[in-house]
């Protein structure tokens, strides 16, 4: 879809630039470095729309002055922004614009770092003519929440209205009434809610649009902004940390195109005063919560993890790469034990992953911004991955892709796709064989219609979820292997393009999922995805394990079993039989409080290391605010923990733990501090991004299949996995159509879980972010509403088994038949607790209080 | 090239400056060279007895303070609105923007209905100013924009500890124990500081 463009030369103020077609004269302008004043211009919104007129620019050959900003360039176009009729124009439109402009500086949180105060001081008369009263609103008022409005100081320039409207698509914020009582605002004055909606306070060039959270926190000379990135989810969002005193005070988005285009979520932006709860481990503890030193709280868990004898394993989450590496290596240098796992359920096997870790295979972030059909895969990008659901918005709206949705759950996204698919919890692999099938023979079956829309289309990006499972993940790659995905581009018998091409991009379960398979934590492969002599446990074997008492002693490194992993009373259990723990956490959870010995971690603005992306793009968390407490860097403890093991890593400081990590990993070895800089990059764009290891058996299978011209078969399960058999919980039926999955009164409903954005230490250690602290709600079709007769709002008692929670009923139009949902993770109400591994089923009873 | 050539060739923007004109004495030798010589010595001499016959000038300090000027800079004050009693500072950071020593420290916070501390939206929470390291420039009270902070005459604050010498909102807002001087219009430069 993208075209090559044509360059252009124009002249601005007398300097020559060279300008790309269609390019807006702005932009140009600046690639000369002649500044142009703006305030409504802001590529990221879409087109402009020329609201502020501070831009004008006089060009020969056209009698009045012209935007800049919405004014492309043409080849030999002479543009003039000093001359006296320009400067007359800027003096007008500053002048007006102040007219109504309260100038109450001295108070506005916008002051110091204001765009009107630079331009008026810039390019405005410098003297006011006003002598009539100004228009007054209250001030200043809920917009939502989190962000408080002062319409008095608004300048009208539709940016907050226009990320609303064209970049979170919400259409919540309007300007309503007309002339000089417009005002940004809500209908009926509903507060605005959106997952993204703190972006506006970024964008709004005045003090109208401010944060409660940073209200009257700090003025621009009194603070620091350190760059890093967001480690909240798997979005891994570029982001510049306020910090005032040693202590973040803001949370702003530092602009990375590769990355987050620009925007960050809610999470990412209040999501920070956690980092200051009551409720961080600020030094190491023993079980009971007694405070120790370091180095007695060392002492103490290598003699415990010694005295285990190898039967020890480890499970590690929010970690960086630096931390995941000196983990395995503990483990399998120290303890001489193979099992470790990085994944909070069973993953797919070694082979499936090298397969997915082809460079040929992997869809960037930026692939989706010129995709044609995106196809969303097992996941929900807003709930789990929030900022690439803008992107694959942008995509639709501004370059016209097409979107395709297979899910359990309805989506965030399906008001924008194409095709919808629908399939039952945990037929997820029997769903994707269908598409395969469909896709490569034109098999008639339930995903024929999403097999449509990816006909014929040239670059196909497949966003799937880690939460798919290991068996639907081998399926995924034989549905890429239909789509004929790397190679020479010979096409299908079916009439699909000869130039197909498709990428897959992953939204994992953990914010640093990839850096840490990468780093070596997993249970069949060490650093580099090496094969190794010996396979280990991964997360849901080792629980057994520890339960019938082949393991004895765990390692936990920012997990929290008991919250976050399916099925918690066993969780519970094998955490109780392991005679040691030795837990790794950022807050006091209820798993940390089991741990014998307990150390803290970092959270992302105190840490130093590299994380790396799903799309592969190494970047690096920078320590931004002072460590609370007694707090040492996790990469030290671990070495010191290694040490007192008896295995010397040699690491002393985090560059020699990058330095190790990069050794062990071939294909990060031309990684360095400076080449991921302040963007990081993409090992497969490096030197030594080829040294990844081959894919062994799948992707030769897969070679031969196109040699012989012979297409995928519809069954589809070519990857043997070695872990796959083991993997697999779901596939247990074989019909995908959620219909046929409970026949009508039946007492029965398929269960089906998601992770609410909102679920979490998020919503219940941020005090801002308190009022959007989720409640376990039990989602219903209308079909089976009505056939249980439940209406929304009753409280019900969800059970399993012998286990149950507690939940209130909302039907979704959107949910098939027989199934219903639930969220993971809530406090008191934790659907993980119904999940034993399997596809669940889950009676579903009226309880007459309304629950507390 | 004479001065006045100069300026004069130096092209039509030079119009608007003053040229001042410098006036000098006569040339040496003659009547001028002895007026020189002995005129301009007499003059000076003319100051010294005047100071002779005055007497002895000690002030007995700390008994006996020394008046100062009005737009003297000594320690700063903070300001009340008289009426409503509320502090005239918002916390806007403005005079620590503008200190060049960085010795005054400003956090902010909101006003709650009910219980107001200044007029505006925000009031400083926290206001500090560094003496030891202030140079009494007087700067942070040129960039307030609500004449919150004035140069006080106070410039007694010698004190034992550093950390003293950081006075609080509190100190900054009381009026000063003992007053200072101030020299009455007019009056004469003699001992002033
Ligand atoms: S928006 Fe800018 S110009 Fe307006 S009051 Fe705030 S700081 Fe001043
Ligand atoms: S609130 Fe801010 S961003 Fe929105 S229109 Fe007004 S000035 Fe622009
Ligand atoms: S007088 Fe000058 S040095 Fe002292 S506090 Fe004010 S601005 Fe700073
Ligand atoms: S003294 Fe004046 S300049 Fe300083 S914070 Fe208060 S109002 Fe602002
Ligand atoms: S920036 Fe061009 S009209 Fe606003």
């Amino acid at each position: 879809m993208s075209h090559e463009k044509r360059e252009v030369t124009v002249t601005i103020d007398g300097r020559e630039v060279t300008a790309i077609e269609g390019e807006m004269l702005h932009d140009a302008a600046r690639k000369g470095d002649v500044e142009i004043p703006v305030f409504c211009y802001e590529p990221k919104l879409g087109a402009p729309v020329g609201a502020c007129r501070m831009c004008l620019v006089e060009i020969e050959g056209i009698p009045k002055l012209q935007t800049s900003c919405s004014t492309p360039v043409r080849d030999g176009m002479v543009v003039h922004t000093r001359t006296d009729q320009v400067k007359k124009a800027q003096n007008a439109v500053v002048e007006f614009l102040l007219v109504n402009h309260p100038l109450d500086c001295p108070v506005c949180d916008k002051g110091g770092e204001c765009p009107l105060q630079d331009i008026t001081q810039g390019w405005g008369p410098g003297k006011s003519r006003v002598i009539d009263e100004k228009r007054h609103f209250e001030k200043p008022i809920e917009l939502s929440p989190l962000v408080a409005i002062d319409r008095e100081r608004c300048i009208l320039c539709y940016r907050c209205v226009r990320f609303s409207q064209e970049v979170s698509e919400d259409a919540q914020l309007q300007l309503l009434e007309r002339g000089d009582r417009t005002y940004v605002g809500t209908f009926d004055d509903r507060p605005y809610v959106s997952p993204f909606h703190g972006n506006i306070t970024d964008l709004c060039p005045v003090g109208a649009l401010t944060n409660y959270t940073y209200r009257f926190r700090a003025r621009p000379w009194d603070i620091e902004q350190a760059g890093s990135v967001c480690t909240l989810c798997p979005s891994q969002c570029n982001v510049s940390f306020t910090v005032r005193d040693e202590k973040v005070k803001r949370v702003l988005a530092r602009e990375n195109p590769g990355v987050d285009d620009g925007w960050i979520c809610d999470r990412g932006r209040y999501g920070f005063e956690m980092f200051a709860a009551a409720e961080r481990v600020t030094e190491p503890r023993t079980k009971g919560g007694t405070k120790v030193s370091y180095e007695d709280a060392i002492a103490r868990a290598a003699a415990g993890l010694a005295a285990r004898d190898g039967k020890v394993a480890a499970i590690v989450g929010d970690a960086s790469n630096e931390e995941g590496f000196l983990v395995q290596g503990i483990v399998r240098g120290a303890l001489h034990s193979p099992h470790l796992d990085s994944r909070p359920a069973a993953g797919p096997g070694i082979d499936a992953i090298l397969d997915l870790a082809r460079p040929e295979l992997q869809a960037t972030v930026t692939d989706i911004d010129d995709a044609d059909v995106i196809l969303v895969l097992g996941t929900d990008p807003l709930q789990s991955s929030p900022i690439l659901d803008l992107r694959i918005r942008k995509a639709i709206r501004r370059s016209g892709a097409r979107l395709a949705v297979a899910t359990e759950r309805p989506t965030a996204l399906d008001g924008g796709a194409e095709a919808i698919a629908r399939y039952a919890p945990g037929q997820a692999s029997y769903f994707i064989g269908a598409l395969t099938a469909a896709v490569a023979s034109g098999a008639e079956n339930v995903a024929t219609p999403l097999a449509e829309s990816l006909r014929d289309a040239g670059k196909i990006v497949i966003v799937w979820g880690e939460r798919l499972g290991a068996s639907a993940t081998n399926e995924l790659l034989g549905l890429a292997r239909a789509l004929d995905v790397d190679g020479p581009k010979t096409g299908l018998s079916d009439g699909f393009s000869a130039h197909q091409q498709v990428g897959l991009l992953e939204v994992p379960e953990v914010a640093n999922a990839r850096g840490l398979r990468e780093a070596g934590v997993l249970p069949d492969a060490g650093p580099g995805l090496a094969a190794l002599a010996v396979n280990g446990y991964g997360t849901e074997a080792i629980r057994e394990a520890l339960i019938d008492r082949s393991l004895d002693g765990l390692i936990l490194v920012g997990v929290d079993p008991l919250r976050d992993f399916a099925d918690t009373s066993r969780w519970e259990e094998a955490i109780n039989a392991a005679s040691f723990v030795v837990c790794f956490s950022t807050f006091a959870t209820a798993t940390a409080a089991k741990a014998d010995v307990l150390f803290p971690l970092e959270t992302h603005a105190e840490k130093d290391g590299t994380v790396t992306h799903p799309d592969g793009r190494l970047q690096r968390v920078r320590p931004a605010a002072g460590r609370p407490g007694d707090i040492r860097p996790g990469w030290q403890t671990l070495a010191n923990l290694s040490l007192a093991l008896g295995h010397d890593t040699g690491v002393t400081s985090q560059p020699t733990a990058f330095a190790a990590l990069t050794a062990a990993v071939p294909f990060y070895a031309s990684i360095t501090e400076s080449n991921i800089g302040g963007r990081g990059i993409r090992w497969q764009e490096t030197e030594s991004g080829a040294s990844v290891p081959d894919a062994g058996i799948a992707s030769a299978d897969a070679r031969s299949r196109r040699v012989s011209g012979e297409s995928t078969p519809a069954s589809g399960t070519s990857t043997a996995a070695p872990g796959a058999a083991t993997d697999s919980p779901d596939t247990q039926r074989d019909s995908a159509s959620a219909e046929a999955v409970a026949a009508p009164g039946a007492p029965e409903l398929t269960l089906g879980t998601y992770r609410d954005l909102w679920a979490g230490p998020i919503t219940e250690l941020n005090p801002p972010l308190k009022f959007l602290k989720p409640s376990q709600r039990l989602e219903l079709s209308p079909e089976d509403a009505e056939r249980l007769e439940l209406a929304p709002g009753d409280p019900v008692r969800v059970s399993q088994g012998d286990k149950s929670i507690d939940a209130t009923v909302t039907v979704h139009e959107r949910i098939p038949a027989g199934v219903c949902f639930l969220a993971e993770g809530i406090a008191g109400a934790n659907a993980n607790a119904l999940l034993n591994g399997h596809q669940v089923n889950v009676q579903i009873e009226k309880r007459s209080e309304v629950p507390a | 090239m004479s001065e006045q050539s100069f300026y004069r060739q130096a092209g039509s923007y030079l119009d608007s400056i003053d040229v001042v004109e410098v006036q000098r004495g006569p040339e040496p030798g003659g009547l001028g060279g002895a007026y020189r010589a002995f005129g301009e010595t007499l003059r000076g001499l003319k100051t010294t007895m005047s100071r002779l016959i005055e007497g002895p000038l000690t002030i007995q300090y700390p008994e006996e303070k020394t008046p100062v000027y009005p737009r003297f800079r000594g320690r700063h004050k903070l300001h009340r609105f008289e009426d409503t009693g509320l502090e005239k500072c918002v916390g806007c950071s403005l005079c620590a923007a503008a200190c060049p020593a960085d010795c005054i420290r400003v956090v902010a916070a909101e006003n709650i209905p009910g219980e107001r501390v200044s007029s505006g939206e925000r009031y400083a929470a926290v206001y500090e100013i560094n003496l030891s390291r202030c140079i009494f420039c007087g700067y942070c009270e040129i960039a307030c924009p609500f004449d919150a902070i004035t140069m006080g005459h106070d410039y007694e604050m010698a004190d034992y500890d550093r950390t003293d010498l950081i006075f609080t909102k509190e100190m900054l807002l009381a009026e000063p124990i003992e007053r200072t001087p101030l020299k009455s219009e007019g009056e004469d430069v003699k001992g002033a500081l």
